[in-house]
């Protein structure tokens, strides 16, 4: 769009979210939607992160506290299991890791470069200090 | 539809409010929110009143400020649906934030405005301040002389607003008292006659398609606001004037009444001419009936369409006229007068550019009389005979003090 | 009235399909769209939401891209409330003359605004519309000052806090005045409902949300949005400075219906002292130089003062 002429737009500066007719928009998940190159969903801001969570699914019990409390509506949650994080909108502020209950964490925060498959791999242990 | 009908006759004792209330009831406007203000009130009485009567149907949302009239005629319109609204003077002016948002948004809202002075100091009288005012916001201005055209140019407005290659807000505009308070036999068109001339509204980008959802107001910075703002003066310029005239020659057929872009009073052979508005335009022609008895070959042009401006059409109708007096009814505050500037750009590239000059008059509601006009037209033939403007080009008519003159 | 959406626990509530999108311009950590998303997954309707201009509003919508999966509207700085009431009035009157494109729904009307919006340049439009017995819901997001301009104080500014218009300084400590009592002027409106929410409270929140869009007639909700920008605390942190703003009982958690029913919804088994809200944030650090010390006390007993003036009007139901 960045080269669209002035005679090229719909009036009014009007954006839409959805190609064509969606019927219950609360009843369609994301993946099923067909959003419109106007919807930030079809827009990234992965560049924002310093740090980026790893989600480590051997230890959530799918509590959903990362779920409910993610600004950026980044935590995937299917069938009230946590699948994920949504790399193209996660900001990588940290929140998920903060209010993650498990022990040791399920999501925790590393620089953008690291190697998911490694983190994942030397996985702190349960902290025997915590409750 | 729950609601009854009115019979009228063919020609009722209307003042400009009254006009412009029935107009509305005939068009069934769907949200109507408003605040009162001096002389525009009875305009909203009235709906209120037909509401309460059973003689339309809708909401009618009385708020807090006329900020708030707008604001709620703007989520109305972008919901879907006829929104129509009547204002004047400090009202107008405390609206004017929204008058840009409801024009940049491409919403179809009719905002009848009683013309009054603005403060200070404070002035409940007829002159065009609050109508200058609104000439940068993007709406289509509209221009009624007579309770008459404030009915008819109603309905010319919505036709026009709503249609979907415009899209645009627009103001219909009367003379504070001169129009809005002063009865005359109104032609009337009937109920199901007045409501198929404009037809069903048909809503565009609303925001109650539950299935079409759609993002209004949003922001636009140095990379995306100025295409928008360009697309917007382009559908003014080019997209409007011929709806104008399409739907004033549609009118015409339908009620016998013909209106034009520019309104040409013996101008056929015009040597001199005033151009001005509102309620003076029918002054003037009077005046200028009289000065042709007295061998000056008078005309009078009047604007019957302000936003978008009638550049050509004024052009074309100043053609052969040899002295143009333009008639500013606001105080220009250390500048031309806005019809003064307007008109000099319409001749300047003329090949016989005609000899003009300014006059400030009628400020507050004070009278322009007929003598005012006579002098005026002696003036024209005085520059005319001299071949150059013999006086000031900016001149104050009817002010008490030592002769007030400029430029 | 539609049926209400059925949100037993967060597991269930976790299987709502979001109508706000990521990759909104919001700062990493910002509450706003915790509120926002935990106030339109309440229901399931149809949803006709306005934004008043602030954070939410320049962050969501700012060409060529929306973050919003229903129709939304933004007019201008303080009629956000009005914009929303006006798409009210005009679905009343479609619906009146059967001209609605999809009768069978049920939409709810939602206005959000900030503290500026709301307290300060919007306060006569929200009272009007509160007054005019509108069906919408005005939701703040209140982060106690204006954050989209860099942070200048506004009538929710709390004592002691530093802002750029009212900064700590050599010779004083920040802001000066009380914070005006919001939910208490809009009770006052008579209103079917008004409460203060916090989104660390879900299921508090989620419940007065749906009691909100279940009554007929406006709602007025404040909601406590911590600003990682503008109170100065990191990012990851956010959760716990709303666990520490209602826990210390600067945000009490309540309700008023009808203008004069008081619920207290949440009682901290361990309220956490007032110093340690104010700690956890930069805008008060100058609080804990000595001479500023008797500010903290005072903050104190404010806080206390205010918990107990809200058990006595809960007690006595009116």
């Amino acid at each position: 769009m960045a080269n669209t002429g002035w005679n090229e737009f719909e009036i009014g500066a009007m954006l839409r979210t959805f190609e064509g007719k969606i019927d219950d928009i609360a009843g369609t998940l994301q993946e099923d939607r067909a959003y419109t190159q106007n919807s930030s969903f079809s827009a990234s801001v992965a560049d924002w992160r310093i740090e980026k969570p790893v989600f480590n699914k051997d230890f959530c019990i799918d509590c959903q506290f990362c779920w409910i409390y993610c600004p950026d509506i980044s935590i995937i949650s299917r069938d009230k299991k946590m699948i994920g994080v949504d790399m193209d909108h996660c900001k990588g502020c940290g929140i998920c890791v903060e209010v993650c209950p498990t022990n040791p964490k399920s999501l925790l925060m590393f620089s953008e470069q690291a190697d998911e498959e490694a983190e994942l791999a030397q996985w702190p242990a349960k902290d025997k200090e915590k409750k | 539809m729950a609601f009854d009908k009115m019979e009228l006759r063919d020609i009722e004792v209307w003042d400009g409010n009254f006009a412009a209330a029935q107009a509305l009831r005939q068009c069934q406007i769907d949200v109507v929110a408003a605040y009162p203000i001096t002389p525009s009130t009875p305009i909203v009485e009235g709906y209120a009143k037909f509401l309460a009567d059973g003689y339309v149907e809708g909401e009618f949302v009385m708020v807090e400020s006329e900020h708030a009239a707008m604001s709620g005629c703007i989520g109305a319109a972008a919901a879907g649906g006829r929104v129509a609204t009547a204002t004047s003077s400090q009202g107008f002016a405390l609206m004017v934030e929204t008058l840009y948002q409801a024009s940049g948004m491409r919403l179809p809202i009719v905002l009848n405005v009683v013309n009054r002075a603005l403060a200070a100091p404070l002035n409940v009288n007829g002159d065009h301040s609050d109508m200058y005012l609104g000439r940068d916001s993007g709406w289509i201005q509209l221009d009624a002389y007579c309770p008459q055209d404030a009915y008819d140019l109603n309905f010319i407005a919505f036709k026009v607003s709503e249609d979907h290659d415009v899209r645009l807000p627009c103001m219909v505009h009367q003379d504070g008292f001169m129009t809005s308070h002063t009865a005359q036999g109104v032609h009337t068109l009937a109920d199901d006659v007045a409501y198929s001339f404009i037809g069903d509204f048909k809503p565009m980008n609303d925001m109650l398609d539950f299935e079409h959802p759609v993002t209004h107001g949003v922001q636009t910075e140095e990379d995306w606001h100025f295409e928008h703002k360009a697309r917007q003066h382009n559908d003014l310029m080019t997209k409007v004037m011929p709806k104008i005239q399409a739907a004033f020659d549609e009118f015409e057929k339908l009620s016998g009444r013909k209106y034009n872009i520019v309104e040409s009073y013996n101008m056929d052979d015009a040597d001199v001419c005033v151009v001005c508005m509102g309620t003076s335009v029918e002054t003037a022609r009077e005046v200028a009936q009289e000065m042709r008895e007295k061998g000056i070959k008078a005309g009078v042009v009047g604007l019957r369409v302000i936003r978008p401006f009638p550049f050509f059409e004024i052009a074309e109708a100043l053609k052969g006229v040899k002295a143009v007096a333009a008639l500013d009814r606001s105080s220009p505050n250390g500048a031309p007068g806005m019809l003064f500037n307007e008109i000099a750009g319409c001749l300047y590239n003329t090949q016989e550019r005609a000899l003009l000059s300014g006059y400030v008059y009628g400020l507050g509601g004070r009278d322009l009389t007929k003598a005012h006009l006579v002098s005026l037209y002696k003036e024209l033939q005085a520059n005319v005979d001299a071949g150059k403007v013999l006086t000031p080009l900016q001149q104050f008519i009817g002010v008490r003090g030592p002769k007030l003159a400029f430029l | 009235m539609s049926e209400m959406k059925k949100i037993k626990n967060l597991k269930e509530f976790s299987t709502s399909a979001d109508r706000f999108e990521g990759a909104n311009l919001l700062c990493p950590g910002c509450a706003h769209s915790i509120i926002v998303r935990e106030v339109l997954n309440a229901t399931n309707d149809d949803l006709v939401l306005s934004a008043s201009t602030g954070c939410l509003e320049v962050c969501t919508a700012v060409y060529p891209y929306t973050s919003w999966d229903a129709s939304w509207i933004h007019i201008g700085f303080e009629n956000g409330s009005t914009a929303v009431a006006g798409a009210e009035a005009m679905y009343k009157a479609l619906k009146t003359k059967g001209r609605l494109k999809q009768p069978d729904r049920n939409p709810k009307f939602v206005s959000f605004a900030g503290d500026g919006a709301s307290y300060d340049i919007g306060f006569q439009w929200i009272s009007g519309c509160m007054e005019r017995g509108h069906n919408i819901m005005h939701v703040v997001l209140d982060n106690e000052v204006y954050a989209n301009t860099g942070g200048q104080r506004s009538s929710s500014t709390p004592i002691g806090s530093s802002s750029t218009t009212a900064p700590a300084g050599r010779v004083s400590y920040g802001e000066k005045k009380n914070k005006k009592d919001m939910v208490a002027i809009m009770a006052s409106h008579n209103i079917p409902y008004a409460a203060q929410v916090a989104p660390n409270k879900w299921k508090d929140m989620v419940k007065k949300i749906q009691h909100g869009f279940a009554v007929d007639g406006p709602v007025f909700i404040n909601a406590v949005s911590p600003c990682t920008t503008e109170w100065k605390f990191d990012p990851k942190d956010t959760m716990h400075l709303t666990d520490l703003s209602t826990d210390s009982l600067v945000f009490p958690l309540y309700e008023i219906i009808d203008g004069h029913e008081l619920n207290i919804t949440y009682r901290p088994k361990d309220v956490v002292p007032v110093e340690e809200y104010l700690a956890a944030q930069g805008r008060f650090k100058h609080l804990f130089k000595d001479e500023y010390k008797y500010l903290i006390k005072e903050w104190q007993e404010r806080v206390d003062a205010q918990w107990a003036h809200l058990n006595r009007r809960e007690e006595a139901r009116v």
